[in-house]
């Protein structure tokens, strides 16, 4: 079975150094095109919403494994870089490293226990990792995050050039890091690895079988995975300025959740557009709600309500997202059956 | 009484069984004999509706049932016999036998001494925990569940497989009881109990019915059916 | 002392009415069902209004409400947990959530944000041994014994019972026996609505309601249910008494923790508890 005949495996066919770059020349024009039509700012802030939804997609579209506590890594990033800034020196590059490692060494431990379950008590047990960490930072160790206030930070430019709080260079810090993590993520999901991942999120049984220590690739993948989460929110923390516990809430995971969804799992691409799609919605509807209620002379559901409706419509009837319906449909093409 | 024509089954893509042909008639012993990954099992499963077919029709009685759920088609009459020997274990043996007959729509204490007619050591495990029996007795078990209600086509998939000499001996005399009175679709390995209860062999290999045996002296034969293993 | 053992067991109580449900969705239908979490808050929501309306009766509130509530949970149940027999559990998962959703934004809608504080409909405290014992707290704590016997009779006797503990195992089995097990499986579902609801209003006036009481105790159960084994009826029982007593009492020493706590106990409890095969 070539990788290229499965359905989900789409960005796991194989590739050539000049196919990546292709590949990413295509996301590069898609980014440009985008920010023609919204705000540098917010495509800033779109661009490290999808490189969060790049790694949950690794862990969830490619591993198979669906956590409801992504958010916990990226909360990490975010803190991490944040208090390194404040309390340590102010060299982003730097910060947004330490952000990292804290990530890397939390995933590495939890996910010592938590990859040894899989589907519901995978789901709630990150959940409720999320929950203590949210806990941690609001209570314990508000002395230092300043709980529930928030904590400021600058940082240096990067190079003593790359002043990030302008937004041309926030901008382009970003699509280069989204388009460096795009990489990345295509490269290691079409490698031996990549495969030997996706095979386990198939047949586990079988590849242990065939002598695979299983346990290791996960964690490893969980690692990978969160480290790139711990990315993005260290990415928010440098372009912000300042984060509160809501880095953190385990309610954000909806958000990646849907945006995946929405694009198709397990595709890298369905990251970027559902993403988009979601970006979209989330920073429309906020507008569009209040104005129709005050257009129709009534009140409305909050957005978040409308949310929860689209996640219903969307399970129940576009199951395999954006990028999967388009897959299904160039599947069909006349020349071959589709068994 | 029941005919099946060119059925297909697949898991995802890969097909399992293919144009496959099959026809019993009413009190007829049918075996189905083949090597493993044959399709056997696929098929009993299909007949049962715990799998929906691609392709093809199953007729009973003169009404199309196929992939109708498994829920109907037991109210239906067809009773099936998984391969796993899987009971109700945390219920005790007579709570098997009343779970059959609520689900047949008959008195518990007619389906009870029914089955321990059949196996009068069942009245001993009445209150055990099913799941404490041996492998024999649980397929002495399933075989009476099955019968409660007077169902009208057994399926049951290698009721001899991985059970001692002497509970075969047993299996074999409740089969023979059975004959006549129950038409059945049997997956037997074990050709002993095979030439001494069929009616009619078919051959299964790959996903397809390669042989009907239905003359005595070819159903005794054990070298030719031999082969086909 | 004594207080906080039994206002550990009041938590476990309600822990194991509300867990009940989910436990039994689980091992039934293998869903993970977020929307039990909205049933739960929205009986409350429900039960606080009839009270003003009813003058403060509380039983006539608990009868309305649970009342009120169970068609909504058929409706959840109908046209979204039915239509995901069999899915992967990820969408089970995101379905439901929706459904929470949904819910908790209907609460905010109607009933606003500020958290809703109820009376003590008892209010006594008896004097026992030299110590003041909350009385409604000990009735709660009895209910939840009284539940648990009640469950036990339930699934041992009842021919209903009987058939979800087959289904539990092995529901094809039950279903080649010609018994509809998805029926079966609605009703357990709508029972288990009730009793978390039941749980819930039983709760409200010893704590406050707030829009997203759905999502806390969601999450304590989850870890009841891990803890106690998915499906284990009897194992919902004691795991949600002990997870109750840790939150009593960390919530002595360190009142934010209570909930942390639990959780901490439940990554314990799989660390070193055997790993199970699938």
């Amino acid at each position: 079975m070539t990788a290229a005949t499965d359905l989900r495996g789409f960005a796991v066919r194989p590739y050539s150094p000049w196919g990546i770059v292709r590949e990413l020349a295509i996301v590069a024009a898609g980014l440009l095109l985008l920010s023609l039509v919204i705000k540098l700012h917010w495509m800033t802030n779109f661009m490290i919403f999808f490189i969060l939804v790049l790694s949950f997609d690794l862990l969830y579209g490619f591993m198979g494994h669906l956590s409801f506590g992504h958010m916990l890594y990226f909360g990490a990033g975010a803190y991490g870089t944040a208090l390194w800034l404040v309390y340590g020196g102010k060299s982003p590059l730097i910060a947004l490293a330490v952000g990292m490692l804290a990530a890397a060494l939390l995933a590495a431990g939890l996910g010592r226990i938590v990859m040894r379950t899989h589907g519901a008590p995978f789901a709630l047990i990150n959940m409720a990792f999320n929950e203590i960490g949210h806990f941690m930072i609001q209570s314990p160790l508000s002395g230092v995050t300043q709980g529930e206030d928030g904590l400021s930070c600058s940082a240096d430019n990067i190079f003593g050039i790359i002043n990030l709080y302008k937004d041309g260079w926030a901008f382009g810090f970003a699509a280069v890091m989204l388009l460096a993590v795009f990489a990345l993520l295509r490269v290691l999901t079409a490698s031996p690895y990549g495969i030997l991942v996706r095979s386990i999120k198939e047949n586990e049984q079988r590849v242990k079988f065939l002598g695979y220590n299983t346990f290791r690739y996960k964690w490893v993948t969980f690692v990978i995975a969160s480290t790139v989460a711990a990315l993005s929110g260290g990415m928010f923390t440098l372009v912000q300025g300042f984060i509160s516990p809501r880095v953190i809430s385990p309610f954000g995971n909806v958000d990646i959740i849907f945006a995946v969804l929405i694009g198709g799992a397990g595709t890298l691409y369905g990251a970027l557009i559902g993403g988009t799609v979601f970006m979209l919605i989330k920073n429309f509807l906020p507008v569009l709600i209040p104005e129709l209620a005050t257009l129709l002379n009534m009140k409305l559901p909050q957005w978040e309500m409308w949310l929860g409706i689209v996640l219903l419509v969307i399970v129940f009837s576009v199951r395999k997202g954006i990028v999967g319906a388009v897959l299904a449909k160039w599947r069909q093409r006349p020349c071959g059956s589709t068994t | 009484m029941i005919d099946i024509r060119h059925l297909e089954v697949a898991y995802g893509h890969a097909r399992v069984i293919h144009d496959l042909n099959l026809t019993l008639s009413p009190g007829e012993m049918v075996f189905i004999v083949g090597r493993n990954g044959a399709g056997k099992t696929t098929l009993l499963k299909t007949i049962a509706g715990l799998l929906k077919p691609t392709q093809g029709e199953i007729v009973f009685e003169g009404r199309p049932v196929a992939g109708e759920p498994p829920d109907k088609l037991a109210r239906s009459g067809f009773r099936f016999v998984a391969q796993d020997k899987k009971v109700f274990s945390s219920l005790s043996v007579r709570s098997n036998i009343e779970l059959a007959a609520h689900g047949a729509g008959e008195p518990v204490e007619v389906a009870w001494k029914k089955a321990v007619e059949i196996y009068p050591k069942l009245a001993e495990f009445r209150a055990l925990p099913a799941g404490r029996l041996s492998g024999g007795q649980r397929e002495i078990l399933l075989i009476g569940r099955a019968l409660v209600g007077n169902p009208r086509l057994l399926l049951i998939d290698e009721p001899t497989e991985g059970l001692a000499a002497i509970v075969i001996e047993e299996i074999f005399r409740i089969l023979k009881g059975m004959r006549q009175t129950v038409s059945a679709i049997i997956v037997e390995q074990n050709l002993s109990i095979v030439k001494r209860l069929a009616d009619r062999i078919y051959v299964m290999k790959e996903g397809r019915i390669i042989r009907e045996i239905n003359d005595q002296s070819g159903i005794t034969d054990s070298a030719r059916l031999e082969n086909y293993l | 002392m004594i207080q906080t053992v039994i206002y550990g067991f009041t938590i476990g109580a309600i822990l194991y009415f509300f867990s009940v449900g989910l436990s039994l969705t689980f091992g039934t239908m293998h869903i993970i069902n977020f929307a039990h979490g909205m049933v739960y808050a929205l009986g409350v929501y429900l039960f606080i209004t009839f009270m003003e309306y009813f003058g403060n009766s509380f039983l006539l509130s608990l009868i309305v409400s649970l009342a009120a509530m169970l068609p909504v949970a058929y409706v959840v149940e109908r046209f979204v947990i039915r239509r995901l027999y069999g899915e992967s559990l990820d969408y089970a998962i995101i379905a439901t959530y929706g459904v929470l959703l949904i819910g908790t934004d209907f609460i905010k809608l109607i009933w606003g944000t500020t958290p809703y504080p109820v009376n003590d409909p008892i209010g006594l405290s008896v004097p026992l041994a030299g110590l003041d014992l909350p009385v409604y707290r000990i009735i709660i704590v009895i209910s939840a014994v009284l539940l648990f016997l009640a469950l036990r009779l339930f699934f041992k006797r009842s021919i209903i019972g009987q058939i979800v503990i087959a289904s539990l195992e092995d529901s094809d089995g039950v279903r080649c026996l010609g018994l509809d097990v998805n029926r079966y499986f609605s009703i357990i579902f709508v029972l288990g609505s009730a009793l978390a609801v039941l749980g819930g209003i039983l709760y409200a006036p010893i704590s406050t309601a707030e829009p997203y009481m759905g999502f806390h105790i969601l999450l304590l159960a989850f870890a009841v249910v891990i803890v106690g084994g998915m499906g284990n009826i009897n194992g919902t029982f004691v795991a949600a008494m002990v997870l109750g007593m840790v939150m009593a009492i960390t919530g002595r020493f360190w009142s934010q923790a209570s909930s942390a706590m639990v959780f901490v106990v439940m990554a314990l409890v799989i660390i070193f508890r055997p790993m199970e095969s699938d």
